[in-house]
């Protein structure tokens, strides 16, 4: 027993070493020769966004770039240049224009597509079946694409084989955050994109500008916002159309999740000329969402002009009949009586690029009484 | 065997092996193919092949490691437990650690991360850890008034259940990010080890076995029953206070580290105990290490290529194997007392 002992203590204690030595390697500083210092580089231009407001950026000479992210701070280095020193604290170095990036972040794919830049992809964190956008389907199906495990199970050895270069995260890496520590520590930078806090939809179209920024195209991103946000303007600088509508999914517990009024979708109600109906407790909160009891929803919208069912979580209805398999209560709405229930389509969170479509759609909605399907909004039979 | 050392030198010499290979394909195998000579290469000879090298030495060996430490301190933590209330399903969770190391994960998630800070993974540990502690005293504080071990044990559940309680009423109020995560969390997975968590785990292993084996004598005197025990010279009270604290720091660092890992705790102990077929302390806690690290090193290395790149939960896995173990040893105690 006496050996049994000596041997378990030999063998934690060897362990022990190995692992120290093992990390010592790891610890070896990297080669390189140094860059410029980035405090004597002199900015060359500011990226302002118009509407968003959580990223900015600016440009350097040598073609470097600042962009800050929320709280976030990231250094651009064009391919073939040097990294710079002296860089400010706590701030990811990423190569640009990206390649090989892993992205679990599902709604910027549509960033890449409409910059036609899916070559820039090498991984997702969603696979085939989870994509409504067909390009990004089919990029996984092909195989051009290659799906590498969720968010917070990476299968790092895959995306170490494949040279990836960059990582593009929701918040959602921020309650992984040892997934994030292990990227970073496989010499992968993760990129945490936060367009999904804007809340004005033109904001979240703008951060096209991002990812103009991280695959050298931002004369492309910034014309093709130039041209979305110009298809909005006979919309905007019409007077209000008039119409209440509400936005919402009935929960497998039968509660209502609904927009709360400082979300994009609801502003988006707001500025396609209609008002979004939500119960509104006068609290500030970030959330974008809220469960309520069906009761309150029923106080807030039974009088609606027009409901709207949210078919990102529970799958799309067809018919009114479907509606009101979810909630029986429903056939009192006014809407429900009017014959004036519509559906988004699934894939219409996958497409921040389709704000402006959205918003079209709604518009529509509110002033065509014939209005029937557009490209993100079909009505009910 | 007619002579019981035999058979227990012939037992630990396969565990030994059975680890020691089990190690080596838990280093050897992933989802990216790489050689026995590129393995190699990578953990003795350094600087030939970057990549083989990162995958090995970065992933691969820190979670083998941390499978192969965590998984011996919870089967351990289950022997305990199980020798203390004479009760063989009792599990290393079962004073309600991981709930508690649940609940302080999800106050973290909410109250930290929900006002759009970050929190680092050592601060989740860190929570978790505390999370977990904070059970652990409040158990502690009853074992000082409860005096039977059965009752014990309800605290115990009573305790999990508070703590299950309170954090679905926080999560409740949380966003629905924060829902996803939390379930993610409580899952349980060794992978993301960083050599810094293992340093960190191996300290509180050595420490916990070397206080387990300076148990075993007390150990031994209590399986004759607490009466017995008192009268050879056993501080029952002190005794049952050391083995739940020791019990509960090894069951803290598994949760902390890895989430919580269902089975392993329950399982090993039945297995080693059959296969030993002795219940003696000085035996079973260095078989239960070894047969708890062997389970975790095997479960892990089919949750994380079985369906690669999809990585299964590693619960899933050991539940698959360990539920079927405790269902026999239920069904073998049974035919036994019938």
């Amino acid at each position: 027993m006496r050996a049994a002992k000596s041997i378990a203590l030999g063998a934690a204690c060897a362990l022990m070493l190995t692992g120290c030595a093992a990390q010592g390697a790891q610890e070896t500083a990297a080669q390189g020769a140094p860059g410029p210092n980035w405090a004597s580089l002199a900015p060359t231009g500011e990226l302002v966004p118009e509407y968003a407001d959580e990223f900015s950026a600016t440009q350097y000479e040598g073609g470097y770039t600042f962009l800050q992210i929320g709280e976030a701070q990231y250094v651009l280095c064009p391919r073939g240049e040097q990294t710079p020193t002296g860089l400010p604290q706590g701030a990811a170095v990423i190569e640009t224009p990206i390649e090989n990036a892993y992205l679990t972040a599902t709604s910027a794919m549509d960033y890449f597509i409409s910059l036609d830049s899916l070559n820039a992809l090498a991984f997702s964190g969603t696979n085939a079946d989870g994509w409504y956008l067909p390009e990004a389907r089919q990029a996984l199906q092909t195989g051009a694409i290659a799906y590498a495990g969720k968010y917070s199970a990476p299968d790092y050895e895959m995306l170490l084989q494949g040279g990836c270069g960059v990582s593009i995260q929701s918040t959602m890496i921020l309650h992984s955050p040892d997934v994030k520590e292990q990227l970073e520590r496989l010499g992968i930078p993760v990129l945490v994109e936060r367009s999904s806090y804007e809340s004005d939809p033109l904001a979240r179209m703008e951060w096209i500008k991002v990812y103009g920024l991280l695959l050298d195209k931002l004369p492309q991103a910034e014309a093709i916002f130039a041209q979305k946000v110009a298809e909005l303007q006979p919309v905007l600088q019409q007077p209000a159309a008039g119409g209440t509508a509400a936005f919402f999914y009935i929960t497998s517990a039968g509660a209502v999740n609904v927009r709360r009024p400082n979300d994009y979708i609801a502003r988006m109600i707001g500025m396609a000329g209609g008002e979004y109906l939500a119960p509104d407790d006068g609290a500030e909160t970030a959330r974008s969402t809220e469960t309520i009891q069906m009761e309150q929803f029923y106080e807030t919208a039974h009088d609606a002009d027009y409901l709207i069912y949210n078919s990102t979580i529970d799958g799309e209805v067809r018919t009114v009949q479907e509606l009101l398999q979810k909630s029986t209560v429903l056939a009192d709405f006014a809407a429900v009586k009017a014959g004036r229930v519509y559906c988004t389509s699934k894939n219409f969170f996958q497409e921040p690029m389709s704000m402006a479509d959205f918003l079209l759609d709604v518009h529509t909605m509110l002033t065509d009484p014939d209005f029937t399907a557009g490209k993100y909004l079909y009505k009910l039979s | 065997m007619k002579h019981p050392a035999v058979r227990w030198g012939v037992c630990f010499v396969l565990l030994f092996l059975a680890v020691l290979a089990l190690l080596a394909a838990a280093v050897a195998a992933g989802s990216v193919g790489l050689t026995l000579p590129q393995v190699s290469r990578a953990l003795l000879a350094p600087g030939q092949n970057p990549l083989a090298e990162g995958i090995v030495r970065t992933i691969r060996m820190p979670r083998a490691l941390s499978a192969l430490l965590l998984g011996g301190c919870l089967a351990v933590s289950g022997y305990l437990l199980q020798t203390y209330f004479s009760n063989p399903i009792a599990g290393p969770f079962v004073l309600g650690i991981s709930s508690g190391a649940k609940l302080a994960v999800a106050m973290a998630m909410i109250f930290v991360l929900g006002r759009g800070r970050t929190l680092s993974s050592l601060g989740m540990i860190g929570a978790a850890f505390a999370g977990a502690l904070a059970a652990t005293g409040f158990i502690l504080l009853l074992s000082l008034r409860i005096r039977r071990m059965s009752q014990l044990i309800v605290g115990g559940v009573m305790v999990g259940y508070i703590c299950s309680a309170i954090t679905d009423f926080a999560v409740t109020f949380a966003e629905d990010s924060n829902i996803v995560n939390l379930h993610n969390w409580s899952l349980g997975s060794f992978s993301g080890t960083s050599w810094g968590s293992v340093r960190v785990m191996a300290l509180v292993t050595l420490l916990g076995l070397a206080a387990c084996l300076a148990l075993a004598k007390p150990m031994n005197a209590y399986r004759l029953g607490e009466s017995a025990a008192q009268s050879l010279g056993v501080n029952v009270r002190l005794f049952r206070t050391a083995l739940i604290l020791v019990s509960s720091l090894l069951s803290a660092c598994v949760t902390a580290f890895a989430g919580p890992i269902s089975f392993v705790g329950i399982a090993v102990p039945q297995l080693m105990r059959a296969l030993f077929g002795t219940g003696q302390p000085l035996v079973l806690l260095p078989a239960c290490f070894l047969g708890g690290s062997a389970a975790c090193l095997g479960c892990d290395l089919i949750a994380r290529t079985l369906f690669a790149p999809t990585e299964l939960s590693v619960s899933s896995v050991t539940a698959v194997f360990g539920a079927p173990i405790v269902l026999w040893m239920m069904l073998r105690r049974s035919a036994a007392e019938g």
